[in-house]
């Protein structure tokens, strides 16, 4: 998921997210919203893999905020994403709901890229990637 | 059987960090809270209480995530207590305690405990208000707002429950318990005030499917709208998460502010409720955006329109 955006090639939407440092390995941090984004976007550091997901549980369609306290967005046990509003667990790495409501519904990915320098950009409108 | 309302919500949760700060946090003073857990009450007694998921003395979890464990109802008298034992012994078990107080299962499998009811009487005004043509509520000199004013949640309203049959859950509350049905959200479910309870609501039902059976939200009453907002505003300052409101819910009348919890279930502050007797007869309206609120604001970052640029000044 995560790739080195290429100088040559232009940036799609070269929205800056924050440094790769401001997210801890194992912790999450939900960032914006930006550039004319409803929501956030979580972005979460397991074993050096960064994934980002947009801050909006698929049980209701306008997309719900899931933590109960800023980047608060981990289950008790650190092993899901977890929606605070109704207990919704997703996978991490999928985004995929595990239990809860929206039982087999997804988190909406969101497209970065990291520069050289470290610094994540969002790739594409995350909002156009909903199905 | 006077039934007042609930006293305490217990929950089981898998945080008992996070969930001693968040409610600490919203407004509620810890009583004897260790790192096992404890109550959390409001000004008049009523309250949250909290154990760790793995704790034998809880009662036992519902089949969903949901981490709703009991639901322990307030009643007047002793008296009380006989007549609702009497009355659901006929169908299940209902087991008394050694103070008392009685335990059961709804027709749904959610744990009820009832007892002669904790809440001490409040004596405290109402946020007062002044408008023309009314007598003025606050006095000369008297000022309605001002930074470190109080907005603590007074006592435990309503929980709201998701349930996968309406009939059934209204038949039990209503036919076996005597709680009257207020008003009804067609498509969702009715709203339910016990019988010693002039309340809207102390109790509703939105129907769900049976994997999502639990606790959808349960509420604590402001001493009014700018408590609310105040209370509300100052959480969100501290990094939590507004989930709907402020706004101003259609039936009941009451001002609402929902956030995310920690506990799988929402936290409201609400204000200014409508009181109802026996002579009301109840509305029914579809479910949806336009009947559940008359008003509904997001909150944003303070700012102040100041004297603008300099004339000539871009921008
Ligand atoms: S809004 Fe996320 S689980 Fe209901
Ligand atoms: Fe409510």
């Amino acid at each position: 998921m995560s790739r080195h955006w290429n100088p040559e090639t232009p940036r799609p939407q070269n929205t800056l997210l924050c440094h790769i440092d401001e997210v801890k390995e194992g912790d999450a941090k939900g960032v914006g919203p930006v550039g004319g984004l409803k929501r956030k976007i979580i972005l979460i550091k397991r074993n050096g893999v960064l994934h980002a997901w947009l801050d909006a549980c698929p049980h209701y369609s306008t997309g719900t905020p899931m933590s109960w306290k800023a980047d608060a967005y981990f289950n008790g046990d650190k092993s899901h994403l977890a929606c605070h509003s109704h207990g919704a667990l997703f996978d991490i790495e999928t985004g995929e709901c595990v239990l809860g409501p929206c039982l087999g519904q997804r988190l909406t990915p969101v497209e970065f890229t990291v520069s050289d320098g470290g610094e994540i950009f969002i790739a594409s409108p995350a909002e156009e990637e909903k199905p | 059987m006077n039934i007042i309302g609930p006293d305490y919500l217990v929950f089981g949760v898998d945080d008992i960090a996070a969930c001693s700060e968040y409610l600490t946090a919203f407004g509620l003073k810890p009583v004897d809270v260790t790192d096992k857990g404890g109550l959390f009450e409001t000004l008049d007694g009523t309250g949250i209480l909290i154990r760790h998921k793995a704790d034998p003395s809880l009662p036992p979890p519902l089949p969903t995530s949901n981490m709703l464990r009991q639901q322990v109802y307030g009643v007047r008298a002793a008296e009380d207590l006989d007549a609702i034992e009497a009355e659901l012994s006929s169908d299940r078990r209902v087991t008394r305690l050694s103070d008392g107080s009685i335990e059961v299962k709804d027709d749904h499998g959610f744990e009820l405990k009832f007892q002669v009811t904790i809440r001490r009487e409040l004596s405290m005004p109402a946020e007062k208000i002044n408008a023309p043509g009314a007598p003025a509520q606050r006095k000369p000199n008297e000022i309605g707002v001002w930074e470190e004013m109080p907005a603590l949640p007074r006592s435990l309203s309503h929980v709201v429950l998701f349930v996968p049959d309406i009939d059934i859950a209204t038949g039990f509350y209503c036919d076996r318990l005597g709680f009257v049905i207020t008003d009804i959200l067609s498509g969702a479910g009715p709203f339910l005030r016990p019988k010693a309870n002039d309340d809207h609501h102390t109790l509703f039902f939105i129907r769900t499917p049976d994997y999502m059976k639990g606790c959808e939200h349960l509420a604590f009453h402001m001493g009014g709208p700018t408590e609310l907002m105040v209370a509300g505003t100052r959480f969100v300052k501290k990094g939590y998460q507004s989930f709907w409101g402020p706004g101003r819910h259609k039936f009941g009348s009451n001002w609402f502010w929902y956030f995310n919890s920690p506990l799988g279930c929402h936290f409201e502050y609400d204000a200014d409720m409508d009181k109802h007797d026996d002579t009301w007869v109840a509305r029914e309206t579809p479910m949806g955006a336009e009947s559940s609120q008359i008003v509904l604001f997001e909150m944003r970052e303070k700012w102040a329109p100041s004297g603008g640029p300099p004339p000539g000044a871009k921008g």
